[in-house]
């Protein structure tokens, strides 16, 4: 049967795993004003952990704990669903 | 900076599922004992008790979790002998009610003078940017890290 290869196939050049592709929306309506977003799965795909990136001026002048809080806040239902996360905010350098 | 982690370095850190703790003088690898009514005093008066405060998965001996083994390992570069380390493994009320008592999901969690400061990711950009240096310095701890720059400048 072909399914199994045009799974392989998919998962090969899919540049996203549903997961990242599913909170990346959440951070994009949540943060409207995000510059750069990046969600990357490390767990091998398996949805336990990501490392989210996310540049936004909505951080300006808030202390690095308190930008984490944000998108804590904001993937409140994701994150009860992960093993474990990893977050890097910043401000855009250029406004 | 000298110790300083670089990315790969930190990467690895991360992925060492015991630590090279090797008897760490001063660490109190404390059961808190956590539970019941008034938690959220109860953890006020934890995480007020110390200067330095961790919650951790595991020991500073023996950490659990790589991100837990991430943050013995940074206070051990700085030197940072003298410090309260609970082990939320021991104790899943400790373990949810510090989730609960910070409103931060995740463990590791760091205590700087009974302030949230975050987790490891946090003490790693801290440390890399000279932050912890100086948060040391307002709680009295010298950093290790200026004595290794010290004789480094003399050289």
């Amino acid at each position: 049967s072909s399914l199994p290869l045009l799974h392989c196939v998919h998962r090969m050049f899919a540049s996203q795993t549903e997961g990242e592709l599913n909170i990346t929306h959440v951070l994009k309506e949540k943060f409207p004003r995000a510059t750069a977003i990046k969600v990357t799965d490390i767990s091998g795909g398996c949805g336990a952990m990501y490392e989210i990136t996310i540049e936004s001026e909505e951080f300006k002048e808030k202390r690095t704990v308190q930008q984490h809080q944000m998108v804590n806040q904001a993937l409140k239902e994701e994150i009860k669903g992960m093993h474990g996360l990893r977050i890097f905010t910043s401000v855009p350098k250029c406004l | 900076m000298s110790g300083s982690l670089g990315r790969a370095a930190a990467a690895a850190l991360l992925r060492w599922g015991r630590g090279a703790g090797g008897g760490l003088p001063g660490v109190r690898a404390a059961s808190s004992g956590v539970g019941g009514g008034g938690q959220a005093e109860q953890l006020d008066a934890l995480v007020k008790k110390d200067k330095v405060v961790v919650f951790l998965k595991g020991t500073p001996e023996q950490p659990q979790c790589g991100f837990s083994n991430a943050v013995v390992q940074i206070l051990r570069l700085h030197g940072v002998r003298d410090y309260a380390a609970y082990n939320v493994l021991d104790d899943p009320e400790l373990r949810q009610g510090i989730k609960d008592y910070s409103n931060w999901p995740t463990i590791p969690q760091v205590y700087l003078n009974g302030e949230f400061v975050g987790g490891c990711d946090i003490l790693l950009q801290m440390h890399q940017n000279g932050d912890l240096v100086e948060e040391l310095k307002k709680l009295g701890i010298r950093s290790a890290l200026l004595d290794e720059k010290k004789d480094q400048d003399s050289k």
